[in-house]
């Protein structure tokens, strides 16, 4: 059965200018930031989605979250519709944000997490045990007792990861998780991620990354300006090069970052 | 399953040891406490004992209509601080995530500002009596009844500054003009039979007046709950109405947050 299954799903964002903005700049108007997207993930599935700055990645997180709400179609997780039932969803969902200050800064990074798992009900027999078991894998637990507002931004990130394995979530959304992660940092969690999928839990990764992309997903989900371009089931060993020659073929848009090496190995 | 109860423990916690870790904000209230009540002690004096609204000396009254309007003003701040660093730090996303609906959690915050805020009042209060040597006659019963409406009112108006925030983002600016006009129409610094009609008419309709005038008759007349049926009655009927109304104006704008995608802009 599909634990997320998103069902042509629109997300508008609409600009109101501020009043008496005669002397600004701002002005009116929206932006798609998902246009009839349909898709759904298995348990156990790990899903990627790739796509640029602005595709709309993090907009599907925030809908399966139930931070955002859809203007159109639904988004239903475990079978339950996230406008009608967010009780249900937010019960199945763990989210770690890219937001890297979303913590209690006088609080220690085991106190932030005792916080935020009782508020998602974690029983209060297994909150202790749950959390060393997260500071574990996270490689925070020599500064489990530390203030976060002493933390540098890595360690916010992973304490952020943290924050969403605590609950044993069913489902898993991340976005941009290895952003601020030393290379050993990531491929550990990249090995976590992988044993919770092999468990049963199902993963969504946003990311621009098309290296993290090719090394983790089972499937990747290309966005494109809001538009789900392809959904693509990864072979074994299929390359990031290849994953970036597929997209680029798809957008008609050129690859900067190939073509300057190109140049490089030219002008050499 | 986690417990209402476990959910408060939690919030208690965090604000306790957040409240310690800042060591001197703590000490500077209660300094500012005192140069408040300095500040309307000599003004009392300075107008003379001539002056004597509702038939009690001036500072006294000052001292009950400013220690109300305070902690109805500081508990609407708690509110609307709560939601603003949440937006600002991004806590307001990841927490609109957990099982805990954001009214509950919101409302289980407020308990603990109120205790904070409660403290303070008591601490305004006694150092009022005890340095300042404001005369009361206090009925304990009906200051205790006062106390409570006054909460649950207090909590009402919090909600609407917090829902103010989520829906306008400007909720100081608005706090800051409610607060203007509870100044101006409660009572707090003069009795209100000296606005002119119309604006009498409106502060008489509000239930921060009550709210004053209540804690006045129990703190300095010393009426007995009898005695002050009507106004208890009043603010009764203003904490059954406006509370759930309250909860339902942050439940929509929350939900419309969620909708227009505005839940984190400050």
């Amino acid at each position: 059965m599909d634990r997320i299954v998103f069902e042509s799903v629109r997300k508008v964002f609409r600009h109101r200018p501020a009043l008496f903005n005669w002397v600004g700049r701002e002005r009116g108007g929206e932006t798609v930031a998902l246009k009839d997207v349909t898709f759904s993930a298995a348990s156990g599935e790990v899903l990627a989605l790739l796509g640029p700055n602005g595709s709309g990645k993090t907009t599907a997180l925030k809908l399966i979250s139930t931070i955002l709400l859809p203007d159109g179609g639904s988004v239903r997780v475990g079978g339950a519709d996230t406008r009608s039932d967010e009780t249900a969803v937010r019960r199945q969902v763990g989210i770690a944000v890219a937001s890297e200050r979303s913590f209690f800064p006088r609080l220690s990074a085991r106190e932030n997490l005792n916080f935020f798992a009782t508020l998602d009900e974690v029983a209060r027999g297994e909150r202790a045990g749950r959390i060393s078991d997260v500071l574990g894998d996270t490689g925070l637990e020599e500064h489990a007792e530390t203030l976060v507002m002493k933390f540098s931004s890595g360690m916010y990130q992973r304490l952020g990861i943290a924050r969403a394995l605590v609950k044993r979530p069913s489902i898993l959304l991340l976005d941009e998780p290895t952003r601020s992660l030393d290379a050993a940092t990531a491929a550990r969690f990249w090995t976590t991620i992988r044993r919770l999928a092999s468990q049963g839990t199902t993963v969504l990764v946003a990311t621009h990354n098309f290296a993290e992309g090719a090394a983790v997903a089972d499937r990747v989900l290309l966005l494109h300006r809001g538009e789900l371009l392809a959904d693509r089931h990864m072979r074994d060993g299929e390359s990031a090069d290849g994953l970036r020659a597929f997209y680029f073929g798809l957008t008609g848009e050129t690859d900067e970052a190939q073509s300057t090496i190109h140049r490089a190995e030219a002008a050499r | 399953m986690t417990s209402t109860l476990d959910k408060l423990r939690a919030i208690l916690w965090r604000d306790l040891l957040t409240a310690i870790r800042y060591r001197s904000g703590f000490v500077l209230s209660l300094v500012g406490i005192l140069i408040e009540l300095a500040a309307f002690y000599f003004l009392s004096r300075a107008i003379g004992p001539g002056f004597r609204p509702d038939g009690v000396e001036y500072f006294p009254f000052l001292l009950v209509g400013t220690g109300i309007y305070t902690f109805f003003v500081m508990s609407a701040q708690a509110f609307l601080n709560a939601v603003q660093e949440a937006q600002q730090t991004g806590t307001l996303e990841v927490l609109m995530t957990t099982p805990t609906p954001a009214v509950e959690l919101l409302t289980l915050s407020a308990i603990s500002a109120f205790a904070g805020n409660v403290f303070n009042l008591f601490v305004y209060f006694i150092a009022g009596i005890t340095i300042f040597r404001a005369a009361v006659h206090p009925n304990f019963l009906s200051c205790f009844l006062v106390l409570i409406f006054c909460v649950a009112i207090a909590l009402a108006l919090g909600l609407v500054a917090a829902m103010l925030q989520v829906a306008l983002q400007k909720g100081s600016s608005l706090l800051w003009l409610i607060g203007s006009a509870l100044w101006l129409l409660s009572g707090t610094t003069f009795p209100i039979q000296t606005l002119p009609r119309p604006l009498e008419m409106l502060g008489r309709a509000i239930p921060f007046s009550y709210a004053i005038d209540g804690m006045r008759m129990a703190l300095l007349d010393g009426l007995s709950i009898r005695a002050m049926a009507p106004t208890l009655a009043a603010l009764a009927a203003f904490s059954v109405v406006l509370v759930p109304l309250a909860l339902a104006g942050l439940s929509f704008s929350l939900r419309q947050a969620r909708q227009n995608g505005t839940l984190s802009f400050y």
